[in-house]
Parts: C-alpha cells; structure tokens; sequence
C-alpha cells in the first residue's frame, strides 16, 4: 500500500437518536433545576449559574484555542478529529444566554456594584476606573462578540475545505489563527478577572488569567478526549486512529495537568510566604471552616489522582484509563471553579446541596445538545483538510 | 495565495545526504587542524576572559567595593548576570528534552549544539553567585552536613533551593548531553586513526557496538532523562524567580513571575542558539543538516515566548494598578518615567516589539535580519533583568535612602570576561566533539524510517 494511493473511506455515521434524547433530557432536568432555584434563593443560583458560564466559557474557548494551536504548529495528529473541538468550540454560541441570568443578578453577587460601598471604601474607589457596570458590560459584549465571530469565520472555512479541498483555506486559517492568539489572550484574562477575580474586589493575582486558562485547556482536552474516543471506538471516524492517537492526548492532558498544578503551587506558595493581609485574607477564605476539607479535596480530584492516573506510559494510550481520566478531570475542572467563586457566596462553610448538584447537569446536558444539533449538519472529519492523511497515518 | 503544499511532510535534512557523507561533514572540524579564523576567533575570546580574570582578580585584592554594589542597591550585576547566563542556559533543555518528548524531529539538528550551550551556559552563571557572596570560601556551607560550627542551611530561603535546582540541573544535563555522545563517541573511534585519539574515544564510547540491544537500551534512557530534564528546567528558573518573588520588595513580589521567567529564560536562549548556530552552519557547511527551516521554527518560538513576556509586562502594569497598593504603583510608574527609564524602554523595545517582525515570514527566513533580532532579544532580555533587579532597589521604601546605582569598569569587566568565557568554551567544543549528533541525524534522514504506508 503506498503512501499516496491511501483513500480516506470516511462515509458519515449518523449519532444515535438516544444521545440527542440524553441531551434534551439532561438539558430540560438542569433548566427546571435552574429555574426553581432562582425561585428559591437567586443569588445562591446565580453563583451556580456562574461556575456553569465559566465552565462552558472554558470547553468553547479551549476547543477554539486548541484548533488555532494546530493550525499554527502545523500540527498533523489532531487533524482526524478536529471536527470534535469545532463542534464544542461552539459553544461559544450560547454562552451569551447562560450569562443573562448572572448579568442580572449581579448585584447581589459583586460587591463592586454597590455605589454606597465603592463611595466609602478607598480601594474600591480607586479601582471604579475598570470595576464599573457600564465598562464591565462592554468588555463582556467585546468578549463574546470576539469569541463568536472567530469561532464562526475559522470553522465556516474548515467546513468550506470539505467540498473544494483548497489549500488557500488553509492557509487562510493559519492567519486567523494567528491573529486569534493574542485576542485568545487578553479575552480570556480580562474575562477570568470581570467573572471570577473581581467576586472578591479587594484581591488581586497577576497569575489569574493564566490559572484560570490552565483549567480552561484542560477542560477542553478532556470533553474533546473522551468524545474522540467513544466515537472512535464506535466507529465514526474513518479507520487508522490507533493508539498512537490517545497517546497524543493522553500526553497533552498529563501536561496540563502538571501545568494547572504548577501555577496553582506557585500564586499560593508566593503569597504564603510574604504573608501579606491584602493577599492572604483571599486564601485564608479557602482554608477556615469546612472549607479547608474543600482547598485538600482540590489537590486530590485536580492533581494527584489524574497526575497517578496518567503517569505511566500505557496508561496515556489505554482508552479506558483516558475515557475515566477525562470525565474525572472535567468534575475536577467544576470542583476548582466552584472553589473560586462560592467562597464569595458562603465564607461560613462549603455550601452544597441540589443547586450544586443540579446545575453541572444543565452544562452537560447543553454541551451534549449542542454536539448533537451540530453533529448532524456537517462531517465529522474534515476530509478536504490536506493535512488529513498524514494526520491518519501519524505514528509517534 | 499560497505555494505551500500542506499535505507533504517537510524534509528535516535536506538534499538526501548519504550516511557517510554525513558523518564526513560533521566529523571533519574534528579532524582538520585549526584555521587562521579560529585562532583570531579564540585570540578575541581568550582576551575577554582575561579581561573578567583580572577584574576578579581585582575584586578579590581589593575586596567588593569595586563594584557598584552599594545600599540600597545590595543586589547589583552579579545577580544581572547570573539570571542572564542561567536563562540562557534554557533553550538547550527545551531543545534536547521538551521537544524530544514532543516528537519534534526537527530537533536533531540543533540539540546538541543547545545542549553544549546549556552547560557552558550554567558554568558562566555558576560565577556569579560563588563571589557575590563575598568570601568564596564559605559556599561549602550551602550544603546540608553536619560540621563543627553546627552551621545548617537555612531552608526556607529560596536562595538555597536555587543551589539545590541549578546543580541538579547541572548534573543532569551533563549526563543528558554525554548519553546522547556515546554513540558519536564510537563513530568517531571506528573512523580515526589516531592511537591516541582512538584511545579517549573508546574509553568515553564504553564499548558501544550500535547494536540493536545498545540502541534499545539508549532510547529508554535516553527518554527517561528527557522526563527527568523537563520539570528540572521549568524548576530551575521558577526558583530563579522565587528568589524575587517571594520577598515583599514591589516590582518583585507578583505571582506571574515563575512562568513569566520561564518563557524569557527560554526566550532569550533561542535568540543566543539561533545567533551562535546561524555562523556555525555557515563555517562548517552544515546548511543542509541546520536548515533554514530550522531556523525559522526557532523563530517561531522566539515569538511565541516574546509575547509570552509581552503579556507578563501587561499584567504587571495592570495589576499593579488594579491592586490599589501604593508601593506597587510607585514601583512600576519609576520604572516607565523613573532614572531607569532608558533601561525599561530599551528592555520593552528589545523584548517585545522587535520580535514582533518575526510575523513576517520573509524576516523570519532572512538570516542578517534574524541574527539582528536575535541579537536585540538578548539586549533586552539582559536589560530585563536589570530593571528587575536595579530599579525597585534602587527606590525602596525609604526614600532618603534612595541612590542612583552605576555599574563600575570592573563589574563590566568581569560581563566581558563572562561572555569570553561562554564563547571559549563554545569555540573548544566546536573541534573537540561533533556538534551536531551524527546518529540522530542520520535518523531522521529521508527514507531513514519505515514509515506507515511504506515508500
């Protein structure tokens, strides 16, 4: 068989009607969920609501980050599924609903925005430059409307490629990505420090854009791992992903893994050590009460179980081990964001009840119908792209 | 728009090379007696390193008042140099272990070039902190044995985990650097006919044959070392930065400064290996092994990290502001308009704008432009340091001890006799051990692999 006759028999699979039905069915139970806890007690939802709009912020924005990263590396390995980060880039898309309801509540939620208090309070005054509503809701809008417009020029000339197979589209889309760098950069920092940083005015951290994109990338690998490999294993793509494949992944999740830990290590151990009140009082928050058993159950389900889990060299490539390690560290991910913002809500105790439960399922149920609604409008390899057969034949 | 024909994999050699045409080529600076050029090249070097010899010399007759290192600024070049020479020492690693992980084949050609840079690198650096401290003697305390004056290291300084990162480092990068030589070392054995040449060689290539078992046993190691090497060299400048950082001093005290030195160790050590190997392709005909595709890539990640840093500026400044503390707004509005100002806007022109150009694919295949920004980036990555380091001390919270700190002629002196050193020690290298890994190289020739799909 040489090289250049290979043909790609990629003919579309269609996803059985039960994943749609799973995805309707969560997204319904999560809605009514949300809807009887704004109900309840709104501003507990909205901060629910919150770990959702992040969560979902990270799955889209990694999965476009991670597109625009292959392009520009020239990268070949991930050419065979990009398909599967495109679908979850758009996320993006909804991602300005599921903020309304935050939006809305945010008075209850941000210090900042009470008028009285930023009048006496020193600081707070000198920040009201950048903490105020009027900036805040045009960075936001900037940010989504950034976000969506990238998502929708890089992918349309992916999907353009399927039929004409030009080359120019690439390159095209090497360009995009390049400028999408830099505005993935600045969007995601300046989002991490309106949505999260700022639920605590007072502290500051120049390390937080890039904590908050550590999770951000490694949410998005693993939702993208552990569909690539259901759908490879069922499959849906054309034959030839191989164990070198999850490796791949595997390897990039393992990475980031070390990276979110790394930086994590590095902003408490800094403001450890200089023990200054305007910096520790934000960690202090996280290590008094119940939640000291919080800031440890972190450390365990976000860094030593998925660190032992994909340490070895056959654990990267066994789908098994990548299917639950993907799945675990999305939960680890929704753990480190509900570790962020609900020592706002509640500084007496870990809160947890229904609303936490509930709301992770309204994420997962509208990522699944997302990727289900998209799934049947396009082909889930790019079989224009020119990288795509040495994609198939990549071996390490 | 575009003749690049993305669904072709580039040649990482180019031309198709014989095997023994490529052991001929990277071999023969072994085997060719010295020409005129390197003589000039070594008389240049030599003279610096006797600059910076008599310097110390100096320094240690006269004692450190011959330096500029005064209160407030008690921290002064020595440091400068030392973050310098360390960072560059981060490109070798990153080559050799971190793309090796990656499967980056074009590697092969640059890695042990870099790696040679890596450890001739951390020997310069090594210098600085040895007579800063004043009285060289002493150093041997550092390490954690029970002695007669009940002397112990105190632990929580980050100054001494530097002591314990950087010769860990050391120590593994040197071994790291011999395993990839064994098989070069019996490859230079089996071509020589020198007695005592083959001699050395056959002692350091420990009797390998290239047989299937030696190079199975090799690749683990070799990939084992390469796992070990990758948290050493993020390690190496986190702790670098923690020597900062963890004090209360603003402009020092931020917690984006253990990736941020990360990205310009490396940063700044592609800009020094890209310069080094632009001349070393050229002098030994290596143009096909060192392609300028090559080169370009190094580009790429000379931009890459450059913006890295680029974002860490930004958010220094911004959070700065944003914090609402006084000192830390102090600290960085002196460092724009302060009497460092020329530093800090030689140090942002340099490190952030300059590379900037690499966007631009003709500059980044055009070698006198490449060599340029290379050199630039070092400027600014020095300077960097130097703004750390001279402007928050120079302005503490004291203001009627604040004091204006000037390097002297012999804190020049031994800069001068640092780089002498470096170039020195690359200048031996170069006719001493083959620069580019023979077997790696033959490796990833065309047609080396089987690859899937077969030829």
């Amino acid at each position: 068989m040489s090289s250049t006759s290979i043909k790609i028999d990629y003919t579309k699979k269609e996803l059985p009607d039960l994943i749609t039905k799973l995805g309707y069915g969560l997204f319904a139970l999560g809605l009514v969920i949300a809807v009887i806890a704004y109900f309840t007690d709104h501003t507990r939802a909205a901060y629910n609501n919150l770990i959702v709009l992040m969560f979902l912020t990270s799955i889209g924005l990694g999965a476009l980050f991670m597109i625009g990263i292959e392009y520009l590396m020239g990268a070949v390995w991930s050419v065979p599924f990009r398909r599967v980060m495109e679908v979850l880039a758009a996320v993006l898309i909804v991602l300005p609903i599921v903020a309304i309801p935050v939006y809305l509540n945010m008075h209850d939620m941000y210090h900042w925005t009470h008028s009285d208090v930023v009048a006496t309070d020193k600081i707070l005054k000198s920040k009201a430059p950048y903490l105020n509503m009027e900036f805040f809701t045009i960075r936001i809008a900037v940010f989504f409307l950034l976000w969506i417009a990238f998502y929708f020029m890089i992918t349309s000339n992916s999907r353009k490629q399927d039929k004409s197979g030009d080359q120019s589209l690439t390159t095209r889309n090497i360009r995009l990505s390049a400028i999408f760098m830099p505005v993935f950069a600045i969007t995601l920092t300046f989002a991490s420090i309106d949505w999260l940083m700022s639920l605590e005015p007072h502290w500051f951290s120049t390390m937080y854009g890039v904590y908050y994109f550590s999770g951000t990338i490694l949410a998005a690998i693993a939702a993208g791992t552990f569909i690539i490999i259901k759908m490879d294993e069922n499959g849906y793509f054309a034959k030839g992903i191989n164990k070198d494949h999850y490796y791949a992944l595997g390897a990039l999740l393992f990475a980031f893994i070390n990276f979110w830990a790394y930086i994590a290590f590095s902003q408490y151990m800094l403001y450890w050590y200089a023990n200054l009140p305007e910096e520790t009082f934000w960690f202090i928050d996280r290590w008094e009460g119940s939640w000291v058993y919080a800031s440890i159950f972190l450390m365990i389900v976000h860094f030593v179980v998925p660190y032992f889990g994909l340490l070895s060299q056959p654990s990267k490539s066994n789908p098994k081990v990548l299917k639950f390690m993907a799945l675990w560290i999305l939960f680890a991910h929704i753990v480190d964001l509900f570790w962020l913002v609900m020592p706002t809500y509640s500084k007496d105790g870990v809160p947890f009840g229904w609303m936490e439960l509930g709301f992770p399922i309204l994420a997962v149920g509208l990522v699944i119908t997302v990727f289900a609604t998209l799934y049947k409008k396009m082909n889930m390899m790019p079989v224009g792209d020119p990288k795509l057969k040495r994609g198939i034949n990549f071996r390490l | 728009m575009s003749a690049v024909d993305y669904s072709q994999e580039l040649s990482v050699v180019e031309g198709k090379p014989s095997l023994r045409s490529i052991d001929d080529v990277i071999i023969k600076p072994l085997e060719s007696k010295p020409d005129k050029k390197f003589y000039i090249a070594l008389a240049v070097t030599v003279s610096m390193l006797g600059i910076g010899a008599i310097s110390l010399a100096l320094s240690f007759y006269y004692g450190t008042g011959l330096w500029g290192n005064n209160n407030p600024v008690g921290w002064g070049l020595p440091i400068v140099n030392f973050v310098f020479w360390v960072g560059i020492g981060h490109a070798g690693t990153l080559i050799s272990a971190i793309l090796f992980l990656f499967r980056q084949k074009w590697r092969t050609g640059i890695a042990r070039f870099a790696e040679g840079m890596t450890i001739f690198a951390v020997i310069t650096a090594l210098i600085f902190p040895a007579i800063h401290i004043g009285r060289p003697w002493l150093p041997l305390y550092l390490l954690p044995y029970p002695n007669q004056h009940s002397l112990w290291p105190n632990f929580i300084s980050p100054l001494l985990w530097d002591v314990f990162a950087v010769s860990t480092y050391f120590t593994v990068s040197l071994i790291f650097w011999y395993v990839g030589l064994i098989p070069d070392f019996a490859t230079l054995r089996d071509k020589t006919t020198n007695k005592i040449k083959k001699l050395i060689y056959s002692v350091f290539s420990m009797g390998w044959r290239h047989s299937n078992r030696h190079w199975q046993h090799y690749e683990m190691v070799y990939l084992i070392l390469a796992g070990f090497a990758t948290p050493l060299v993020l390690s190496v400048h986190t702790i670098v930065s923690y020597d900062f950082a963890v004090s209360i001093m603003p402009g020092w005290h931020t917690t984006i400064f253990p990736p941020y030195f990360v990205a310009g160790a490396v940063f700044s050590g592609f800009a020094m290996v890209q310069n080094v190997l632009i001349f070393i392709r050229k002098i030994f005909n290596f143009e096909h092994i060192i392609t300028l595709n090559t080169l370009e890539k190094m580009n790429k990640i000379i931009i890459l990290t450059g913006s890295l840093v680029g974002y860490a500026y930004a958010m220094e400044f911004f959070i700065a502001w944003y914090s609402g503390v006084q000192p830390e707004q102090f600290a960085f509005m002196n460092r724009l308009f302060g009497p460092y100002a020329w530093a800090y806007w030689i140090m942002v022109s340099c490190n952030v704008i300059f590379p900037q150009l690499f966007w631009f694919k003709k500059i980044r295949r055009h070698i006198p432009a490449m060599f340029i920004i290379g050199v630039l980036v070092n400027v600014g990555m020095w300077f960097e340091r130097f703004v750390i380091t001279v402007t928050s001390l120079s302005r503490d919270f004291l203001p009627s001890s604040w004091a204006y700190y000037k390097p002297t002629l012999t804190d020049a002196g031994i800069l001068i006799g640092s780089f002498g050193l470096f170039f020195t020690l690359l200048l031996l290298f170069t006719k001493t051990l083959p620069v580019v890994s023979i077997a790696e190289v033959k490796a990833v020739n065309d047609d080396a692999q089987p690859s899937h799909g077969g030829h």
